[in-house]
């Protein structure tokens, strides 16, 4: 009798769970994401999907969690080493189940985070941004986090590789920062993704927090449609339907030109907005692109990066650095916008609040949402969100570009 | 050491050729802008439809569709003044 209750134990996931407690610490983890997600309404497209990966993944014998293959591609199956990418995908559902195979699929090949960027495209305006050309710049001056954090990572014991994808968080775009890691540390894509996202989440604290420390009352209270009347633009567009269709055109040509890494990423997102601005007769691809795909294609990424963290694969001090790592890019390529601007403003008749440097990070549109909130709190007339949401559209272009340069200097 | 000056490397490299792309991207913009301008501005199509009651036509079918929507069907507008 006692032999059948032990089978019984055995058989359940408690006895894992007891022997392991560790996976405990994954659950707190997930419920903490998922609150954040559902009852604070942080980014809950992503953070659900995501927790609940998480959740998943750590229920000992589910083989739900992503086994990640090592830097020469081989897992170990059934005790027998095994080379992921000579294994036929219905032999990885098989042996390393349904979320494996999504992971290997859509994920580490790439797939999904450019899919994503199309979607993102679909549903990006980039009118303000072409009212505002001048204050796109800021969208370069806000990936100073990037590459500062690059650096400080080397110091303190990363790999460049790893340095490189800890450093993207910097540019505030989840696909990117998930694009750049599976090229070149996929072993960190997990923290690395929940990094990302949890800070863009976080972008109400943030920003205010980081602005408080940079900027003067004075800078805040710049009235941007005053300075706009004081020196008006001499700019005028006639046809903005036309320069909306050519723009993405011409963008994708440049970015590919220049600089070929970027080309899923930008090409994806151009290929989005071009469809969005035809109008009437790409209405079905814009559509597509924007709802059914886009929302498939959050539910895979989200499940299959919540996945991979494991226990074994998150709780260490790699995780702990990514974190707080993560943490200094995102504030930092903030600091560099808004001191952008103020040394622009040094130079310049024309003064610019330096909200619109912090929203030069990507997190469309809340970054922008959040510095207008700002601009009110200290002059109730000074609404700044269409100036913000330039330079936050350029930010995602410019983080796209980072991260092309980084692939092709260390992928 | 070779890990930092190959961070070093990137940072020298990475961030000009941010700002490059995008000061490339802003010029593209305002030579497009300035093409659309000279070439493709757009056609202004003002259609005079006005009555002389100065009551655009698609207004006087707004309020004849709500006055019917209103009256069920039995109400019709016969004129409309503005005053």
């Amino acid at each position: 009798m006692n032999n059948i209750f032990d089978k019984l134990y055995d058989m359940t996931a408690f006895s894992n769970i007891i022997a392991e407690p560790q996976f405990l610490i994954m659950y707190a983890i997930a419920f903490i994401l998922l609150y954040l997600g559902i009852k604070k309404e942080y980014e809950p497209l992503l953070l659900v999907p995501i927790a609940f990966g998480v959740l998943l993944a750590n229920f000992p014998g589910g083989g739900m969690g992503v086994v990640q293959a090592d830097q020469n591609g081989m897992v170990e199956v059934q005790g027998v080493m095994k080379s992921i990418w000579e294994m036929p995908l219905h032999e990885i559902a098989n042996e390393l189940g349904l979320m494996n195979f999504i992971y290997y699929l859509l994920i580490k090949t790439g797939f999904l985070p450019p899919i994503i960027f199309m979607g993102v495209g679909a549903l990006t305006d980039f009118g303000p941004m072409l009212r505002n050309l001048r204050l796109s710049i800021f969208g370069a001056a806000a990936q100073l986090g990037i590459f500062a954090v690059l650096i400080g990572a080397i110091l303190i014991g990363f790999t460049p590789k790893e340095a490189a994808s800890l450093g993207i968080i910097g540019g505030a775009d989840g696909p990117t920062a998930i694009f750049t890691t599976i090229k070149l540390a996929p072993h960190l894509l997990g923290p690395i993704a929940i990094a990302a996202y949890s800070y863009m989440a976080l972008v109400p604290v943030i920003i205010p927090l980081v602005v408080k420390l940079t900027c003067t009352k004075k800078e805040l209270r710049i009235n941007m449609k005053e300075q706009e009347k004081l020196y008006p633009s001499k700019t005028e567009i006639k046809n903005l339907r036309a320069v909306k269709i050519i723009f993405p055109i011409a963008v994708t040509t440049v970015v590919a030109l220049f600089v070929p890494g970027a080309v899923p990423l930008v090409g994806m997102l151009m290929f989005g907005n071009l469809v969005k601005e035809i109008g009437a007769n790409t209405f079905r691809l814009f559509d597509a692109a924007s709802n059914s795909i886009m929302n498939a294609a959050t539910i895979f990424l989200g499940l299959s990066v919540g996945a991979t963290m494991t226990s074994e694969a998150f709780l260490n001090w790699t995780t702990i650095g990514i974190v707080v790592g993560g943490f200094l890019a995102f504030a930092l390529s903030i600091a560099g916008g808004v001191l952008f601007v103020k040394v622009v403003n040094l130079f310049s008749k024309k003064k610019i609040n330096p909200l619109i440097g912090a929203t030069g990070l990507s997190a469309v549109p809340m970054a922008a949402r959040v510095a207008n909130e700002i601009a009110l709190k200290y002059d109730r007339q000074n609404h700044v969100l269409q100036y913000c949401m330039a330079s936050n559209i350029s930010g995602v272009i410019g983080s796209a570009v980072a991260a092309g340069v980084l692939i092709s200097f260390l992928g | 050491m070779e890990n930092l000056s190959l961070g070093l490397l990137l940072m020298v490299v990475g961030l000009p050729t941010v700002f490059l792309i995008l000061l490339i991207i802003i010029y593209l913009g305002k030579g497009l802008i300035a093409f659309v301008n000279r070439f493709i501005p757009e056609e202004i199509i003002l259609k005079n439809n006005d009555s002389e009651s100065g009551i655009p036509d698609r207004v006087k079918r707004i309020i004849a569709a709500a006055v019917s929507e209103a009256t069920k069907g039995k109400g019709i507008v016969t004129t409309i003044e503005k005053r």
